[in-house]
């Protein structure tokens, strides 16, 4: 009888040594996936500070006087935008296309509706840019819906 | 086993989090968020959205996206709050046969219940598929001024859902569950719950009964939040605009929507920092052209903006310990929980009301999910048999050249664990070294507890630095150190068995642990100088090895002046001035370079020996690289 009590006790801790020996396992395997995707989305908070900076560049760049956009000076520091554009793709970065689309939440967050001739929930303005990650939305684009 | 999930169920936001391996860790949801916006929609097509993409089509949709549900829940219509809350929500609300709210989303009138059930499920479902499991149970949290109806309602929702609400808990209690206060008995806690939206206090009491805590207070602001500090700075901007260049910017939707964002920018900056930027080029424009924006905001011009709502606050919570009976001085714990709490200025005029520092470790967004994981933890009993491993109280190493202590297990190792690390002699033909063994966290020897020594003999003849001897420390589960030693050219071996010396009185550990704290600076400082020591010395050593092996390749006068060197270091090295021993060394190093770059020179003109250069090792008991 004795016997059988430590036999019980034995089976019991050695299924609890192998359960243990089981979670750590999977836990590294969990932490090494955990840290592939970190690595991967590390430098999303810096990539979204630059993304900041490039909205106000767009915004520069939209409000360039007419005389002044064949101007070779004006060509360079525009090309610098081509620059940083070509950076963030190499990073993953990938532009979320709006105009003339029809709205989803799941890439834009629509700002305001507006009467317009376009069918009803075509997005008609882009306010600010969205962006994908590795094929992840880090940052919606704002834009206006027709109503 | 399966997982009871934690809920804290937000007026703005929702978050989960559940325990695993006995710690509460917060779930993300499918979009990678922290926490999910307390949001539900029905689109057009008819399909549903709960969350953060619910939120984003809020505009095109408003009288189908619901929002602050939890403002209605568990009412009657003909309350005062909902008759004032009604003029707000752009969707249509009436009153129920049942005297309740009921809401209109798509053609269907829902109850407050099922909207909040649309809630649960989704964040249920996205903590299904993150850790794989299903989930049947749940703790969810509510404000501690909710009555009974409320609570009922809320625990309805989660059965709607699919959920077998264990518990429906009050968040000031979950926010102090998180902080582990309730394990002291007869305390007085206040929890300080500035959100987005609300503004919550509440005074709980343990003195009875640690198992029931019992509400000793409530009140509050339903609608004072940090939205409002948003708003306060987007007026500073657009007055400050206006000041300068004459502009208003509030009618110009697409400026407003970037101040927004800016203002709410530097709010959170200015939590870490004494100063941002607001930086808006091409904000507007005028007949003379474009009109840029660029602002200077100090925290403490952000103070001053919203100081009128951190006083209220605060004369919210006096107001609350008068009608509880109750002094600041009566208060032992103080909690701060919601994201406004990161800001300093909230966290100083708590402080100062109170004379103490508030809890603000954990997530001020999170605290309140994780407590209710702890809660729904101890509900699920966990393991009934929980392994319970120690950790050591204080680093064990050995004794290494120079009488420095160096660690192999450092303090805080959880055991059963071992580590094997391999050292070398300090000097020429040495033949035995003694293993020291030390406890405690001083750099020199002398100063941690001395385990045990023994010597291990038979090493054979060699130059210092090429005997490789293994040192293993091994930590059983009963915490028995097991130290041995093994020359691996020889494979001889010594080893000791020191019992019952990592579980030391914790008087014992204190006062070692504060020592070390005492002595850090001190401590530092000659390790350094030995460093410093064990540095030159072998300089020096590889110099005269470099002489008897490759003399002749060396210009005379190269030695002499390396020599020269050699001596004016020897002269320092023993004394304690650190600065003079690195001077002297680098001195001696870059000359010896020189004749290493000769020697260089003419062994290739020679003939490339098959020998590698070895590096010189770094003494006895030092480690190899």
């Amino acid at each position: 009888m004795r016997g059988m009590k430590y036999k019980k006790k034995k089976d019991e801790y050695l299924e609890n040594w192998k359960r243990e020996r089981a979670s750590f396992l999977n836990y590294k395997k969990e932490e090494a996936e955990r840290v592939g995707e970190f690595v991967k989305f590390a430098n999303q908070g810096l990539i979204l500070n630059i993304l900041d900076i490039l909205d106000n560049i767009y915004i520069a760049e939209k409000k360039l006087p007419k005389d002044l956009e064949k101007n070779e000076w004006v060509k360079g520091m525009l090309s610098i935008k081509n620059q940083i554009l070509d950076f963030l793709e190499k990073q993953g970065i990938e532009e979320i296309k709006c105009l003339g689309k029809n709205f989803d939440p799941n890439f834009h967050e629509a700002v305001e509706m507006i009467e317009n001739s376009s069918k009803s929930g075509i997005i008609i303005k882009e306010i600010k840019k969205g962006y994908l990650l590795h094929g992840k939305v880090i940052r919606p684009a704002k834009v206006k819906v027709a109503k | 086993m399966a997982k009871i999930l934690g809920i804290d169920l937000g007026t703005t936001f929702s978050a989960t989090a559940v325990m695993e391996s006995g710690e509460p860790k917060i779930i993300e949801n499918k979009e990678g968020g922290r926490t999910t916006p307390s949001v539900v929609a029905l689109t057009k097509n008819g399909e549903r959205l709960v969350g953060i993409t619910a939120r984003r089509q809020q505009i095109t949709n408003p009288k189908n996206t619901i929002f602050s549900i939890k403002r209605l829940i568990g009412r009657r219509f003909s309350d005062a709050e909902i008759q004032k809350d009604k003029k707000l929500l752009p969707y249509e609300i009436k009153e129920a046969s049942d005297g309740g709210v009921e809401i209109k989303m798509g053609d269907k009138w829902h109850k407050p219940a099922g909207i909040s059930a649309m809630i649960l499920q989704k964040l249920k479902q996205d903590v299904e598929e993150k850790i794989g499991q299903k989930i049947t149970d749940a703790v969810i949290t509510c404000p501690a001024y909710f009555d009974d109806s409320q609570r009922k309602a809320t625990k309805v929702a989660g059965e709607i859902a699919g959920l077998n609400v264990k518990l429906v808990i009050n968040e000031p209690t979950a926010a102090a569950l998180a902080y582990g206060l309730f394990k002291t008995k007869g305390q007085q806690i206040l929890v300080y719950d500035f959100g987005g939206g609300t503004f919550d206090v509440s005074v709980l009491d343990i003195r009875k009964d640690p198992d029931t805590v019992e509400v000793i207070g409530v009140g509050g602001d339903t609608h004072l939040g940090g939205d409002d500090f948003d708003q306060k700075i987007m007026e500073w901007i657009i007055q400050e605009f206006k000041k300068d260049q004459g502009i208003d910017l509030s009618q110009d939707q697409l400026a407003l929507q970037r101040i927004k964002e800016t203002a709410e920018k530097a709010k959170i900056e200015l939590s870490t920092t004494m100063e941002t930027e607001i930086n808006l080029p091409f904000v507007t424009s005028d007949a003379s052209g474009p009109k840029h924006l660029y602002l200077k905001l100090s925290r403490a011009k952000l103070e001053d903006l919203v100081k009128d709502y951190i006083d209220k606050s605060i004369d919210l919570v006096k107001e609350i310990l008068k009608t509880a009976k109750l002094e600041p001085k009566d208060i032992e714990e103080i909690v701060l929980v919601g994201g406004q709490t990161r800001m300093p200025a909230i966290q100083e005029a708590v402080k100062n009301l109170f004379n103490k520092e508030a809890n603000k470790s954990i997530n001020p967004d999170e605290v309140v999910a994780m407590g209710a994981a702890i809660q729904a933890g101890i509900m699920g009993g966990e393991a009934k048999e929980v392994l319970l491993l120690d950790a050591t109280p204080l680093s064990l190493g050995i004794e290494t050249l120079g009488n420095v202590n160096t660690i192999l297990i450092p303090k805080n190792t959880i055991y059963p664990t071992a580590k094997t690390q391999i050292f070398s002699t300090a000097a020429d033909n040495q033949t035995s070294v003694e293993v020291h063994v030390l406890q405690g966290e001083r750099p020199m020897a002398q100063d941690n507890k001395t385990l045990g020594r023994f010597m291990l003999d038979g090493i054979a003849s060699a130059p210092r630095g090429l005997p490789q001897v293994e040192v293993s420390f091994d930590i059983d589960s009963n915490g028995i150190l097991n130290v041995s030693a093994k020359d691996k050219a020889t494979n001889k071996e010594q080893s000791i068995r020191i019992e019952g010396s990592i579980g030391m009185s914790k008087q014992e550990i204190e006062k070692m642990k504060k020592e070390a704290e005492l002595h850090s600076e001190d401590d530092k400082k000659k390790r350094e100088l030995i460093e410093a020591r064990n540095l030159a010395d072998n300089l020096i050593y590889s110099w005269d090895k470099t002489v008897r092996d490759t003399g002749d390749k060396i210009d005379q006068n190269l030695k002499k002046q390396v020599q020269e060197k050699i001596d004016e270091l020897k002269k320092v090295k023993d004394k304690d001035n650190i600065e003079e021993i690195k001077s002297k060394t680098n001195d001696l190093s870059q000359t010896m370079q020189k004749a290493g770059a000769e020697i260089y020179k003419k062994t290739s003109e020679q003939k490339p020996k098959d020998e590698k250069n070895k590096d010189a090792e770094e003494g006895k008991f030092k480690e190899k690289k």
